[in-house]
């Protein structure tokens, strides 16, 4: 059986990790309200764009851009993986990485862009070399989405991949965070066509300024480029959510360890004090005794 | 007459409410809509949009400094997206010609131009 000191030892380190678990939980609990504020804010801009998309490709019965046709044939997948910079939240990287694993295990020629600290650690542990990368907390998101956006646009109309691939966490609810993958570029019609808008019933011929092509041309990288900022953020919230519930578990799975710990500690020294004065009993018994 | 108008960046609604006149820089020129305009769509280029918008009942200038985007006129609304957008108070006329000076044919120069006009500094 342990010693007290030893059990005393334990206990205190156990409080220790606890109040730094309960700390971390509760500073994910006022980022999950940022992250979540910030995406509300993005929710107008992505309607509006939506809106428009739906505007153009029902104008235009022929649109003739690179995102709407089929990449080069047989060039490689593009796959954009996308996590936190940070651990500490359970299973969240982990999820997100190995459903990225899985397509790569089918599609050994995928060619990789990560966005987030963990996601390229992955990659390079898959021996697949430094991929270009970009953190997910940088102090402008937009830029990174900018900047992530050009470049898998330059490969895609390079022909070095033949399609623009998303994996991410889908911030389903506080307590559900699931890792989803959705192809982005071509862009089908369908999908475009489903973008939520807030519908005013059939409008007359809009017109178009200077023409259907050129609007398009500059929508749809916008549209990429939007995608990929909100994809960030929804893994932003999820991210503070799984942290959320990793350090509210963590904080009780601390507290019932020193819970039995402190009752073995009360019995161990329950224990030494009994053998004790069993000790000094006897020992006088044996004298008086005699 | 007042039509509503919505002012959008990816960061934040910018604004939302009534407007008479909306003018911004497409990749045309100049473009004023009114109240009532027909269905219609343009690219705009980095420049200065000015609306005339209602504000607690009086009309005011609203002025800003706009990157790139996209205005959608109908006739019952205006919605106007744009990458980023400055005001007169957020515009650092030193640090702005410096970006000016650093990259004169970018694109970011383009925006740094709009945010001279928008003060008066050209």
């Amino acid at each position: 059986m342990a010693s007290v000191k030893d059990l005393r030892g334990r206990i205190r380190s156990l409080k220790n990790t606890q109040q730094i678990t309960k700390a971390m939980k509760q500073v994910a609990a006022a980022k999950i309200r940022r992250a979540e504020a910030a995406q509300k804010q993005a929710r107008p801009y992505a309607d509006a764009l939506g809106e428009m998309l739906q505007d153009l490709i029902a104008t235009s019965s022929r649109i003739d851009h690179p995102f709407m046709n089929s990449g080069k044939a047989g060039a490689p997948p593009g796959v954009i993986l996308m996590t936190a910079d940070k651990g500490l939240a359970g299973a969240f990287n982990s999820n997100v990485v190995r459903e990225a694993e899985r397509y790569w295990r089918q599609h050994s020629d995928t060619r990789f862009y990560t966005v987030g600290i963990k996601a390229r650690n992955a990659v390079r542990r898959w021996g697949l070399g430094d991929r270009p990368g970009w953190p997910l907390n940088a102090p402008s998101k937009l830029q990174t989405a900018d900047e992530l956006a050009q470049a898998v646009t330059a490969d895609f109309t390079a022909g070095e991949i033949g399609e623009i691939i998303l994996v991410s966490s889908k911030h389903v609810s506080m307590m559900v965070q699931r890792p989803e993958l959705r192809q982005l570029v071509p862009i089908e019609r369908e999908t475009a066509a489903a973008v939520p808008a807030p519908s005013s019933g059939p409008r007359g011929a809009v017109e178009i300024e200077p023409s259907p092509e050129f609007v398009l041309s500059k929508l749809l990288p916008k549209y990429l480029e939007f995608t990929l900022f909100s994809a960030m953020l929804e893994t932003d919230a999820s991210f503070y959510a799984a942290q959320l519930l990793a350090m509210n578990n963590a904080t009780e799975n601390a507290g019932k360890l020193i819970d039995e710990l402190t009752i073995a500690m009360n019995n161990a020294r329950q224990a030494a004090i009994t053998k004790e004065l069993l000790e000094i009993v006897s020992g006088a018994e044996a004298l008086t005794g005699t | 007459m007042t039509v509503p108008f919505k002012l959008v960046s990816p960061a934040k609604l910018i604004f939302e409410g009534d407007a008479e006149l909306v003018i911004a820089v497409t990749t045309e020129g100049e473009e004023g809509i009114l109240p009532r305009h027909a269905p219609f769509l343009a690219a705009l280029k980095p420049g200065v949009l000015r609306a005339n918008i209602i504000e607690n009942g009086a009309s005011r200038r609203l002025e800003l400094a706009t990157g790139e985007g996209f205005m959608q006129a109908l006739p019952d609304r205006i919605t106007v997206l744009v990458d980023k957008a400055v005001t007169f108070e957020d515009v650092d006329v030193a640090q702005t010609r410096a970006e000016l000076a650093d990259a004169p044919d970018s694109a970011a120069a383009d925006f740094a131009r709009a945010k001279l006009q928008l003060t008066g500094h050209h």
